[in-house]
Parts: C-alpha cells; structure tokens; sequence
C-alpha cells in the first residue's frame, strides 16, 4: 500500500504554497506555467464568485473593499489587540462574537479561519490538479511564536478547507528541517524568519537527523507588511505636504499605495534606488524616488527589534552568538540587504543564504509530513512551546504550570477545590506569556470543570492535566480524586471558535463548494446559450425562407424563453430553453447541413475534372 | 523509607516477547503501558544517584523519544496514540528534570524519602542573615544602576551556588555509603532539603539581579 500522502502547506501572512514528500526527497507543487506561490488574497466578486491568488491580487486596487489580505494577521485574535493593524487594512473589520476580529464583506461577516480555509482550499485545489489525486490531509506551518489560540485558529481553517491537520509545525523549525535534512555533522543553528507579517528566530541543535529546538523568540506583528508601511507613510507624508495636510486617501487608492510600497521595497534590495508614481486622480500625480538609504533609515528600527528578539533566544538558550555555527535565512524580508548586514554584525557571520526564503518553509512541511507518513523514519524533532502557560490565581497573579521553551509534548497537573458548599462547578482562567500579572498575559479562555460531585467546600480535589502536545496545542482533562470521577471541561475560547462552530463552519464550506459549483456552471451554460443564439442568428441569415410561418413562429418563441432563462438563475430551467431552441431550430440546422454537404460535393466535382 | 524501585514486567503485553528496555519493547516497538508510572531514573535507564553523565543521558533521551513521540505513533489504536503523547510528555519532563542539576536533586531527595520544600522550609544556620545582607546589597546596585557591582555580586551568588550544589553532591555520596544506617541517612536527608532550600533562595535572587 502506498504511503497516505500528506500536502506541507505554509500558509503566509501575504503567500502561500505547498509541497510534498518523495522518494528524492520534498519538492514544491508548482503550476504549468512554474509558479508557487499562491498569493493569500481572496476576492469576493459581484457575481458572489470566491477568486483566491494572483487574479484577486491583480483586482485588489479595484475591489479595494471586497478584497481581503494579511488575514493571517487577524488569526485568533481579538479586536482590541490588533488596532495598529487596521490602519493598514482597506477591507472593513469588524469585532465579532466575543470581540473577536472578523471581517465584513457584501454583508457577510466571516472569521479570519474561514478566509484562512479559501486561501488552503485554494492551495489544495492546486497540489491536487499537480499531483492528480485528491489531498485529505496536511502538515500546516505557523510562526513559532503563535500562541495556542493562533495555532487552534489555524488547524480550525485547515478543518474548514476539508483538511485532516495532521500536525501544526513551527516555521522556523520547518526551515531547520528542510536545510539539516542531508547533514550529517552536528551544527548549533539559528533560523531567522522574516515574513510577510510574523518574525520568528528559533535555536536549534542538529545532529545525526535529530532536530531539537533550544529556544524561540519572535513577534507575530512584526513583518514586510511593517517595511511596506514605512514606505507608504514616507510618500503620504509628501503627498499631503503637496497636495495639501487634509488629504484623505481612498480605499482603491491605499490599496495602489500598498502595492506600489511592496513593488519599491522589493526594488530596493537590488537597486539603489526606486522610482514610484501615484495617480491621485483629478489630474493629479505625485512623483517620487525613494533611495536605498532614506528606506534603511525608517526600516532600521524593525530590524533592530528583530536583534533584540535574536539576543533574547539566545541567552534563553544559554549561548553566546560566537557558538551559532549555522545562520539560515528565511522569509523574502531576508533578501533585503540591511537584514543581511545587520544579522552578519550580530551573530558574526555570514547567513546561509543557499536555499530559497520563500519555499523552505513549505519544503519542511513535506518533510514533517514525510516523518508523519512513516517514510523519513531516520528523522526526529523535538520542538518546544513559545510561552509559558499558567493560571490565574487569587489576586490577578499568574501562576506558571508550564515553563516556555518546554519540549513538546509537556504536561503539569494542578489541583483545584471548592469554595461553597455542594459547589459543582469550577472555573479555571488559562493565561499565555511571561508576565506576572494575568491581565499582561494573553487570555486563552475559560475553563469550566463541571460534574463535581456535591461535597462540603474544600473537600473535593479536582486534579486537572494541562497537556501541550506535539502542535503546541493545549488539551485540559479533569478528574475529582475522591470519587475518581471524570469532571468534563468546557472550554470557552478567549479569541476562538467552539467545536460546534468548526463542524458548522465545516458543513457551510461544502455547501458554499455547491454553490460555486453552481456558479460555474451558470456560467458555462449562459455561454453556450450564447453560443446557440449566435449560430441560430447566422443561419436565419444565411438561408432565409427555410422554415415555414409556423416553425419560424416556434423559433421565435423558443429564442424569446432562452434569452429570458439567461438573465436568471435556474441552471436546470436554462438547459431545457437551450434544447428547447436547438430542437426549433432542427429544420434549420438541417437545411445548414444539406447547403454544407452540397459545397463539398460541388467542390469535390471540380476537383475531379 | 526509601521507595522500592519497580518492579518490570518480563514480558511485552503486545507481542509476549522479553523485554530488553524498560519502556518500549525491542521487538513490537510498542510502549510499555507501565511506563507511565516509572521513576525518571528507571525510564531512562540510569542509576538512582546524583552523579550523572550528561551525554548518556542525551542519548538515553533521544532514543527514548524515538520510540515514544507521537510522530511515529500518529497511525496507531486511539489509545496507544494516547500512549504516546503520555510517555513522551513524562520522557521530556524526565530529561528536564535529571539535566538540571538543583532539579534532579530535589527529585532525588523525594524519590529516596525526603522531604520536599514545601514540607520543609528550613535552611542551614546563618544563611538567612547573609541572603538578607545579599538582598540589600543587590537593591542597592540596581537602583542605583551600578553596573560592576551588580555584576560583582552576581558572580558572589554564582559561586555560592555552585559551592552549595557542590556540597549537595558531596551529600548524596554520604548518603549512598550510609544506606545502612537510618539515623544518618536521615540526617543527611534534612541537610540535602536545607542546602536545596538555600539554592532556591541564590537562583531566585540571581534572577532579580539578572
């Protein structure tokens, strides 16, 4: 039996690809024309089609608001913690159940796990036609610094996308996998990951096929999209100066900005300089170029943060940057040459720079997938959770159960008791991060332990196991140690959706495949219609006086109903008007055919004299 | 009293082949269910002591993993997988434990019948005075900003730490030697849980100082 295939997707804050295990090792899926990177935008056009990639990037300036990117941004994430990002945004957001961030588009709330799960259904469709059979499960890639919400959000848009998650892989870890994967010495590394939105640094030591993380660090709002803003505010700040202080920017003018700033960074890393242009309208246009230095100068304090996140995975793994033997370079921010200079000053050496940024993510996925599949059996990872875990306690204080930088899967058991007399339930507030005070730490939800069976207060011990497993994914379980009975936990999710909500989410997809389903072939069906009523036209033409009054007035008929089974939205309907029109249409159709044949009997004739 | 190392079961409850290591049979690769309950020495196959090498127990720790993360166990019976996520959660634990050395020797001194810090808080005679002397003396530097002072008692608190995890050494040596004797075993019993109270104290106001 072959081995079940397993798709590696890294799923970006501004693209996404995949790629698969083979037998020379993980390769990624490309389409005819080479490409892959699946632009993550989703375009939610007039005719209620989904358009996901290149072709919804290419509209983005036109549909500025019904277009939707940097989604990876809003993942698990609540309203009030993502502020500074809706500055940025042209597409409305909106705080949804919980003050969770959704977004809003023709009307239509939606979660950040359901555009998340177009943008892999989209990757899927691909890897699919690639390799020629359906794809059911993935390996999925997410910073390594994304907290448990982050990492639930995301294995709950792969459900979404019809994906069996096998496993959420940390993306510098993945970038490890996928350069150490033919080395045979051991080597101390460090990964420095800078994407679209997210920076991650991760230590690790690699030897002999084993992969163990040391530490991580990072920031899940710190990434290109940041470079491009500096850009854009740099340019804005001239055209106002310009153009005058009041001015305000449209939706399809910030989208233009955005694509433009992205266009002149990239520029940047090759030229010295960029030119850019902006069409304000009314006639106006502002001119600008942009110098390698003036772009150093605002992008400088982003990389800095980036060095500070370098020092601290490092003294959290107790190593100076002398002892790194391995630098290697990840994410398209990496190819801008200030990174480069300041990531050579601090750990003092060259970056390894030989594999592409863009695609060793996904390469490493395939290779997880591989371990997963049971056919890269030589390798093991040992990766460990990006914050500590605890509980809030009396007072607003956190209490740590789980250390940062634990080897996955961890786990520690705390015991809870009652207050009150007969007291049934117990609620549990679980926090992620380092500070001291609950508040500080990010809220991953409530807990609630239920079925404790009726005692004086203080008596029952409801022993309760924190287990993180091998995603970094928190799985509780509760048991009352005098009656031995098992407590069930409910978890309400700070900044989540509910299991009921993913399977809901689940069914809703497949029926929104139906209904794109149906588009498309509402519109196959109208072209063909066209098709028949352009040829039904030329023939009338071409050989008037063929049909009789009556079938002439049949005809009529039939083509009046088809043009109106056009302009609706029965598929069913419209394919009984298009027979209904070929079948009027029969004498005519046949008198074509006998003009035809006649010709080239006619011709054949001459040919033979 | 010291508790009685476990006993193993002689043979896989799987494949009813011997059993060569204690926690994942040789033959079957699957994982022996009463691992779960094993002490960290006896699941990673070392000696109950202090002294311990760090490089064998890395490479205890890696093969273990091999034949416990659920990487390689993702196509197994429902509870075997929950198995494995158990086991490799106890084997990551059992390595950061044993590693650390302050952490290995709270374990131990439980694991051999001694008392954990929450049952005992005492700490060796004259200590307190010098930590509070110590606590001041670092308050002072860090409000004050001054930098080589500060790092001058880091480097105090340093070597009072490694000197007292060097003594808590020495003790479990004794200990071994005095397995005979119940009254010096839990003599030197008590002092281990003091001198490790103290370590706490010195960790605890080297971070401050940090």
């Amino acid at each position: 039996m072959p081995a079940p295939l397993i798709l590696g997707i890294d799923l970006g804050t501004t693209y996404s690809l995949a790629a698969v295990m083979t037998p020379a090792g993980p390769a990624v899926i490309r389409d005819a024309a080479g490409i892959a990177l699946v632009p993550s935008v989703i375009a939610f056009q007039d005719d209620g089609r989904v358009v996901v990639g290149q072709a919804a990037r290419a509209g983005a300036v036109a549909n500025p608001l019904r277009t939707v990117y940097s989604v990876k941004r809003l993942m698990g994430r609540g309203i009030e913690e993502i502020q500074e990002d809706l500055r940025h945004l042209a597409y409305p957001v909106v705080s949804g159940k919980g003050g969770t961030a959704c977004v809003t588009v023709g009307g239509r709330e939606m979660t950040p796990q359901e555009l998340s799960a177009m943008i892999l259904r989209e990757v899927k469709a691909r890897a699919e036609a690639a390799l020629g059979q359906p794809v059911t499960a993935a390996v999925i890639t997410v910073p390594a610094y994304f907290d448990d919400s982050q990492r639930q959000a995301t294995r709950d848009a792969g459900a979404i996308a019809g994906l069996d998650v096998r496993r959420i892989v940390n993306e510098p870890t993945a970038a490890a996998l996928a350069y150490g994967l033919d080395r045979k010495d051991e080597a101390t590394i460090a990964v420095y990951d800078l994407g679209g939105g997210t920076f991650d640094v991760s230590i690790l030591h690699v030897a002999g096929g084993v992969f163990q993380v040391l530490s991580t660090d990072g920031d899940t709002h710190l990434g290109g999209d940041d470079l491009d803003m500096e850009i854009i505010d740099l340019i804005t700040a001239d055209i106002r100066r310009q153009f005058g202080q009041h001015l305000t920017f449209p939706p399809a003018t910030r989208q233009a900005l955005r694509d433009m700033a992205e266009a002149a960074k990239i520029r940047l890393s090759t030229e010295p300089a960029a030119a850019v242009e902006v069409d304000l309208g009314d006639g106006r246009t502002f001119q600008r170029t942009i110098t390698r230095q003036e772009f150093e100068a605002a992008a400088a304090k982003w990389i800095d943060h980036t060095i500070e996140h370098c020092r601290a995975a490092l003294a959290a793994a107790h190593l100076k940057p002398q002892q790194i033997d391995q630098v290697v370079m990840v994410g398209g921010c990496t190819r801008i040459p200030l990174v480069l200079r300041c990531v050579e000053e601090f750990f003092g050496r060259r970056p390894y720079t030989a594999l592409n940024p863009d695609e060793v993510v996904a390469l490493g996925a395939a290779v997880q997938a591989g371990i997963l599949a049971g056919v890269q059996r030589d390798t093991l990872l040992l990766d460990v959770t990006p914050l500590s875990l605890g509980i809030e306690t009396l007072g607003g204080a956190t209490g740590k159960l789980i250390m940062r930088h634990s080897t996955v899967p961890c786990q520690a058991t705390e015991t809870f008791t009652t207050y009150v007399d007969g007291q049934t339930s117990v609620d549990i507030h679980v926090l992620q991060g380092e500070r001291e005070l609950a508040r500080d730490c990010r809220s991953l939800g409530s807990f609630k332990l239920r079925g404790i069976p009726p005692m004086p207060a203080g008596m029952p011990r409801i022993e309760v196991t924190f287990l993180i497993d091998a995603n970094g994914i928190l799985n509780v379980s509760a048991r009352e140690l005098r009656s031995g009975k098992e407590a069930s936990v409910q978890i309400v999710p700070a900044h989540g959706l509910t299991r009921d909500e993913v399977t809901r989410m689940v069914k809703e997809s497949y029926a929104h495949a139906r209904e794109d389903l149906t588009a498309h072939r509402l519109i196959d069906l109208r072209n063909e219609a066209g098709r028949i009523l352009a040829a039904i036209d030329k023939a009338l033409a071409n050989l008037p006086g063929v049909l009789s009054a009556a079938q002439r007035a049949a005809l009529d008929v039939a083509v009046a109903d088809l043009k109106a089974k056009m302009e609706g939205s029965d598929g069913d309907a419209l394919y009984a008007a298009m027979k209904a029109a070929n079948d009027a249409a029969g004498p005519l159709t046949q008198a074509q055919m006998d003009e035809v044949l006649k010709k080239t009997a006619v011709g054949k004739k001459l040919e033979e004299f | 009293m010291a508790k009685d190392p476990q006993t193993l079961p002689a043979k896989c409850r799987q494949c009813s082949k011997p059993l060569s290591d204690v926690a994942v049979c040789d033959f079957c690769h699957s994982i022996n269910p009463a691992a779960a309950g094993m002490d960290y020495f006896t699941l990673l196959g070392l000696p109950r002591q202090f002294e311990l090498d760090e490089k064998v127990l890395h490479d205890r720790f890696l093969a273990l993993s091999r034949a416990v993360h659920p990487d390689y166990h993702g196509s197994d019976a429902a509870d075997a997988q929950v198995l494995s996520l158990q086991m490799s959660a106890a084997v990551n634990d059992a390595y950061r434990t044993l590693k650390s050395p302050a952490l290995r020797a709270a374990y131990l001194l439980e694991l051999v019948g001694g008392k954990s810090s929450a049952q005992d808080k005492s700490v060796p005679e004259g200590f307190l005075d010098t930590m509070m002397m110590m606590q001041e003396e670092v308050h002072d530097a860090k409000t004050s900003g001054h930098a080589a002072e500060l790092e001058r008692l880091r480097s105090v608190l340093t070597t009072q730490h490694d000197g007292l995890m060097h003594r808590i050494a020495g003790l479990f040596g004794q200990l071994q030697d005095a397995a005979a004797c119940d009254a010096i075993r839990n003599d030197l019993l008590g002092e281990i849980r003091q001198q490790l109270n103290a370590v706490s104290y010195v960790t605890k106001l080297l971070e401050q100082a940090g």
